[in-house]
């Protein structure tokens, strides 16, 4: 069963295109990246999803049905992790949970034990009666994940959920992620991060300026896009003759002003660049996701756009 | 119908949660400022005015200075309230990813402004009549309908000015140039009759007014059913325009 089918779909703010045809399905069970930098149009669809967002034109079913006239229906299946954590500060975490819970129509004798499963789940029991200005932002978020999973809904939408937190906080909350998708939710991942993409998803759409680049799995992607290895320089100015070898032999090379990148298919080729030029990369390793948009979009993908 | 009316029910009860946290720092202005100005106005200043309309100044007072309770809960909840959720919180946002529609975000709105109307113009007469304020003790129960009636159009106004600012602090002159002379030249501290023509005219234009006349026959008991009729129509109508002007504004700001 299809539960997004986006065909061709387009929002137009009064002289700006946000979404540009954009077509993509979502199955039961995947977990979907949508990829882009700031403002490449990622937001915008999430929110035609639930309906606060008009569609321009094109055509989106969520669960086969229109997302903005069946919006409550479609809504009571979906849970979404919001980009902003937007929870009653004033409020407890119980509070806060029960409120949502009672908007989602969860029965009044279940709401307790669901809400104290999932704090459970998200390792934040210990902080079900403090109020939410004493939790940390790693807390926050990881209770907007519990405020999504409330209506037990078949398809989560997480729209950037580990943007802004430490590393250990994005790897507990991958970790999770993975969980729910072994439970058999449906996500729909927002990020710019390459590297959360590359581990929680099935597939990966790559937008830039609301338009589609490319799609298809990370491997695939990598292997259609950037095959090979890639080696990476700090400083451009230092090594011109690295910049030099790479043109002599092929190399796919790309500047920008944080270094310059050399890709080659074999990684001997790279050692052997090293040991000509007498020179060390910072870096030298298999061509990643975010060589595949460098090499899409000519631009770096966490750069503000 | 049915969902929409439990989804509104569901936001009230948000609304007075948070509200209920801290209750005494929210009661405590829209409740004091008129004890003070009755105190100060009423007993201070009515010691020169033995008699306005036949009646003691603190008298005359008191029916407007209730009503006007509901006209400042409910334009700061719409105004500085409602922006702050909707800017600074994102509370909608977080909301509309729930059943929760912009409808009944906004219907949910006009139900807790009436309720916050209601409440504080009742508080008010309740305190007053333990002073004598009232005539009759049995017109006490049809005071929060003063209190919803101003509450309504008032709390609209809010809600349009939130459409229009373009910052927080847009809100201070809404205030002072509409709330404050909406509130001194309404005919809560002096007679509208005695007043130039043209003040009259703009003071009726305006739904404070209404709601004093409205508020005076509960407080005084005169001619209770013609002012409801009359004045009470006249805010029923304000509501209906101003809550629906709102509703246009507000739905366009949370969904496009």
């Amino acid at each position: 069963m299809k539960i997004i089918s986006a065909k061709e779909v387009t929002k137009i703010f009064s002289s700006f295109t946000a979404v540009d045809k954009l077509s993509f399905e979502l199955r039961k069970g995947e977990c979907f990246g949508l990829l882009g930098p700031n403002g490449a149009g990622k937001s915008t669809f999430i929110g035609m999803l639930y309906g606060v967002n008009s569609i321009s034109s094109g055509n989106l079913e969520v669960f086969e049905m229109n997302p903005k006239s069946q919006a409550r229906k479609v809504k009571q299946r979906m849970g979404v992790v919001t980009q902003d954590n937007a929870l009653d500060d004033s409020l407890t975490v119980i509070e806060n949970m029960m409120i949502y819970a009672s908007f989602l129509g969860v029965p009044k004798k279940e709401r307790e034990k669901r809400i104290k499963d999932l704090l459970d789940f998200m390792n934040l029991s210990h902080k079900a009666n403090a109020p939410i200005r004493f939790l940390s932002g790693g807390m926050k978020r990881r209770l907007v994940f519990v405020r999504s999973l409330l209506g037990d809904p078949e398809l989560l939408v997480l729209d950037e959920p580990t943007t802004g937190l430490d590393p250990a906080v994005r790897h507990l909350l991958w970790g999770k992620v993975r969980d729910l998708k072994a439970k058999g939710k449906t996500i729909l991942l927002t990020t710019h991060y390459m590297h959360e993409a590359e581990i929680l998803c099935d597939r990966i759409l790559v937008m830039n300026k609301g338009k589609s680049v490319a799609e298809g799995s990370p491997s695939e992607l990598i292997q259609k896009y950037c095959p090979g290895y890639v080696a990476v320089y700090d400083q451009i100015e230092k090594n011109e003759s690295v910049k030099k070898f790479g043109e002599k032999h092929n190399f796919l090379i790309q500047e920008d002003r944080s270094g310059i990148y050399l890709r080659a298919p074999k990684f001997e080729d790279l050692l052997k660049m090293q040991e000509e030029t007498k020179t060390f990369a910072a870096q030298l390793r298999p061509a990643n996701l975010e060589d595949v948009f460098l090499q899409l979009t000519g631009q770096e993908l966490t750069a503000d756009a | 119908m049915l969902e929409t009316l439990r989804l509104c029910v569901q936001l009230t009860k948000r609304n007075w949660i948070v509200y209920r946290k801290d209750l005494i720092a929210n009661v405590s202005p829209t409740i004091f400022e008129p004890i003070f100005l009755i105190l100060s106005l009423g007993v201070g200043l009515g010691y020169f005015i033995t008699d306005i309309d036949g009646r003691s100044y603190t008298a005359f007072l008191a029916p407007g200075l209730a009503v006007s309770t509901a006209l400042f809960s409910s334009f700061f909840e719409s105004s500085y309230g409602f922006y702050i959720r909707m800017t600074f919180e994102n509370i909608f946002k977080a909301m509309l990813t729930t059943p929760i529609g912009v409808h009944e975000v906004i219907l949910g709105e006009y139900i807790w402004l009436s309720i916050k109307g209601a409440m504080m113009c009742s508080l008010l007469a309740i305190g007053f009549a333990c002073f004598g304020l009232i005539k009759s003790l049995w017109l006490l129960p049809l005071i929060p309908i003063a209190g919803v009636l101003i509450a309504l159009p008032c709390g609209a106004l809010g809600l349009i000015a939130t459409s229009y600012v373009k910052n927080i602090n847009q809100f201070q002159t809404v205030y002072a140039f509409f709330i404050a002379p909406l509130f001194f030249f309404s005919g809560i501290f002096f007679p509208l009759a005695q007043m130039p023509n043209s003040l009259k005219y703009i003071a009726y234009a305006l739904p404070l007014a209404h709601g004093v006349e409205v508020s005076r026959a509960l407080f005084w008991n005169e001619n209770v059913l013609y002012v409801l009729g009359v004045h009470g129509g006249i805010l029923i109508l304000y509501s209906a325009i101003l809550c629906a002007f709102a509703y246009y504004r507000i739905q366009k700001i949370l969904q496009n």
